[in-house]
């Protein structure tokens, strides 16, 4: 590929593009939330987040976030190992299907899991409901955020030689240990990647979550689906207040992501 | 005795990579299996360690039978071709691993690591990490990873592979004399005649899963019991004969049958001879020792230290033979040799072998 000179008029016009498509879609936006949380100086701010209805919604959406990255965390660990070491039939099928919630509109996932759990569906639980309650935000959080830590670790593991594991077999180590003190190191900073990719997903996800939970005030509503009730009601400063919370969350995630990246691209070397 | 092996056989599906094979290797013995490529030598190395289960047969570790003992408890030292250093631990948490799962205490295992770095020659290397040392250097650790928790055995997987050759030699020394002072049983695999000669107490010569030989590297070399092995092992002049009472019947010529070779008398015989052991002479008067004919010279070319002449056998019955003869640069001057010329060829040592199908001339691997 030709390589463009930086100073040639046409690279300035590209980079003038780039800054200013970029500007426009992420800078933006969140110029524009945090003027419109704090246009009325802080209290309003403050009062929204002593409101329990809120607590309660970040209380909900953190929580079952953290729970859906502990399981994705150990599941995905699990798939991507059976994905590199397994040897079984429709193993490529397997592989494929991991995508699906890449290509899923949330909506229709969390419609399924209606279908699925709802009142009359084929897996209804007899004792707690599911649908719009608690474990039902559960399971479309961990829905839309499975592939991430399976895609992550994949490609390590794929690198890892058997040759090492062989080596901590015969100098004594169980499979454990050797899992622990040989593989778990090569793989942590992917896995780290995986995990906090996540939760972003989990944290932010609305679609899904919406369509199971109800949205039902105080009990399954989450920040996001608050955020979005409250641009309904015309609650400008509790709708501002609440994304901006949100958007610093995304903030240090986006902090640990590049510094988890900057590790993995120097162990490539 | 360190290792035996009784009837070991494995194969994938219905190819056999380890055929019944069965082996003792003294205590404190350095024994290389040698064999091409795919010949199973190192399938052979996993069945001892454990890392492979054999279809029948059984291991012995000093006396103790470990064929069904998972490789965890069979305390083998393991050296693999790739080196296989755990790359986030430094070189003495890589030696000292084995230490540390045995639950040696930290002051000994730091003790004992320094011992083996020491040992390896790399003496102060304890806290870089495997990717700043070169590739000779990390088989090195890789070796006193293996040696560090005092194994029943070490196996060692093409060790010096992937290693360039002047390395190679060094390194190679370095493993014999490391494996000397420690007394420790040792079987190395590897394709690699010289590497086998210059360092091996025995060889086993292995060919499609099969052991077909065991000797010392001399015995091995001056009296094969077996063509593959005479072939493969540098290049060997064959011709095809009869022994008849204590005579070798070669063509024309007849020569004394070799000792320890009366369960020959009166079959087809194979006569081996090592180029080295051919002397050329300038005409049937004048030439010494047990004459096998005359012939001419076919080509002569530079061997290094060596003049490789190849001579067209003649009156060898149906088709003339190409015989190799190796001389000193010397020599060769003194008898003027040029293509086409007419030489006499006698023999020195030679051995004998039963008749099979294999070609005759000079054959090398």
């Amino acid at each position: 590929m030709r390589e463009i000179s930086p100073r040639s008029p046409v690279a300035i016009v590209l980079i003038i593009v780039v800054v200013a498509y970029a500007g426009l879609l992420f800078i933006a936006p969140l110029v524009a939330i945090l003027q419109g949380a704090f246009a009325d100086g802080l209290e309003p701010v403050l009062a929204v987040f002593t409101d329990p209805r809120v607590q309660h919604a970040f209380q909900v959406t953190l929580i079952l976030s953290l729970i859906a990255t502990a399981i994705n965390a150990v599941f995905g660990l699990i798939a991507a190992w059976v994905l590199v070491r397994g040897k079984f039939r429709g193993k490529k099928l397997f592989d494929a299907l991991v995508d699906i919630p890449f290509v899923f509109s949330p909506v229709i996932a969390g419609y399924a899991l209606i279908v699925l759990f709802g009142r009359d569906g084929w897996l209804a639980p007899p004792i707690f409901s599911i649908v719009f309650a608690l474990p039902g935000i559960l399971l479309a959080k961990v829905f839309v955020s499975v592939p991430f830590v399976i895609r992550e670790v994949q490609p390590v593991l794929d690198a890892l030689t058997p040759e090492q594991e062989e080596a901590a077999y015969t100098i004594g180590a169980t499979r454990f240990t050797t899992f622990r003190r040989v593989i778990l190191p090569e793989i942590w900073t992917a896995l780290l990647y995986g995990i906090v990719l996540t939760f972003a997903r989990a944290i932010g996800e609305f679609g899904a979550v919406s369509v199971v939970s109800g949205n039902i005030e105080g009990y399954t509503e989450t920040a996001t689906s608050f955020v979005f009730r409250a641009l309904n009601d015309r609650n400008d400063v509790g709708g501002y207040s609440v994304s901006v919370v949100l958007c610093l969350i995304s903030l240090v995630i986006l902090v640990l992501m590049s510094f988890l990246r900057g590790r993995i691209v120097r162990r490539g070397n | 005795m360190s290792i035996k092996l009784e009837q070991l056989h494995k194969s994938y599906g219905s190819d056999p990579i380890v055929r019944n094979v069965s082996l003792e290797v003294n205590t404190g013995e350095l024994f290389v299996l040698l064999g091409a490529s795919g010949s199973g030598k190192s399938t052979l190395l996993r069945l001892i360690a454990g890392l492979i289960t054999p279809d029948s047969g059984r291991v012995f570790l000093n006396d103790r039978d470990v064929t069904y003992l998972p490789t965890q408890k069979r305390g083998t030292g393991f050296v693999f071709q790739n080196y296989s250093l755990f790359r986030h631990m430094t070189v003495g948490e890589n030696i000292g691993f084995g230490l540390s799962i045995r639950r040696v205490g930290q002051s000994e295992r730091t003790d004992r690591v320094n011992e083996l770095l020491q040992l390896i020659g790399l003496a102060g290397y304890g806290d870089r990490f495997p990717a700043q040392l070169s590739g000779g250097q990390q088989q090195r650790v890789a070796l006193a990873r293996a040696l560090a928790y005092q194994p029943n055995v070490l196996l060692l997987d093409e060790p010096f592979g992937a290693l360039d050759v002047k390395i190679r030699a060094q390194l190679r020394q370095s493993l014999r004399d490391i494996q000397q002072k420690l007394g420790v049983t040792a079987i190395l695999v590897t394709h690699d005649q010289e590497e086998a000669f210059d360092i091996a107490d025995r060889i086993g010569v292995i060919e499609r899963g099969e052991l077909l030989e065991v000797g010392t590297p001399s015995d091995l070399y001056q009296r094969p019991q077996n063509l593959f092995t005479a072939t493969f092992l540098g290049t060997a002049n064959l011709l095809t004969g009869r022994r008849n009472g204590s005579t070798v019947y070669v063509g024309d010529a007849r020569l004394p049958a070799p000792p320890h070779t009366d369960h020959l008398r009166g079959q087809p015989v194979q006569l081996v001879c090592r180029p080295e052991e051919l002397t050329l002479f300038t005409s049937r008067e004048n030439a010494e020792g047990e004459v096998i004919g005359g012939g001419v010279v076919d080509s002569i070319s530079f061997a290094g230290h060596l003049i490789r002449v190849n001579v067209l056998l003649q009156g060898q019955g149906d088709s003339p033979r190409i015989l190799q003869a190796l001389l000193t640069p010397s020599d060769a001057r003194d008898l003027a040799l040029h293509d086409g010329q007419e030489v006499w060829v006698s023999v020195r040592d030679y051995h004998l072998l039963p008749q099979t199908e294999i070609p005759s001339g000079a054959v090398s691997s």
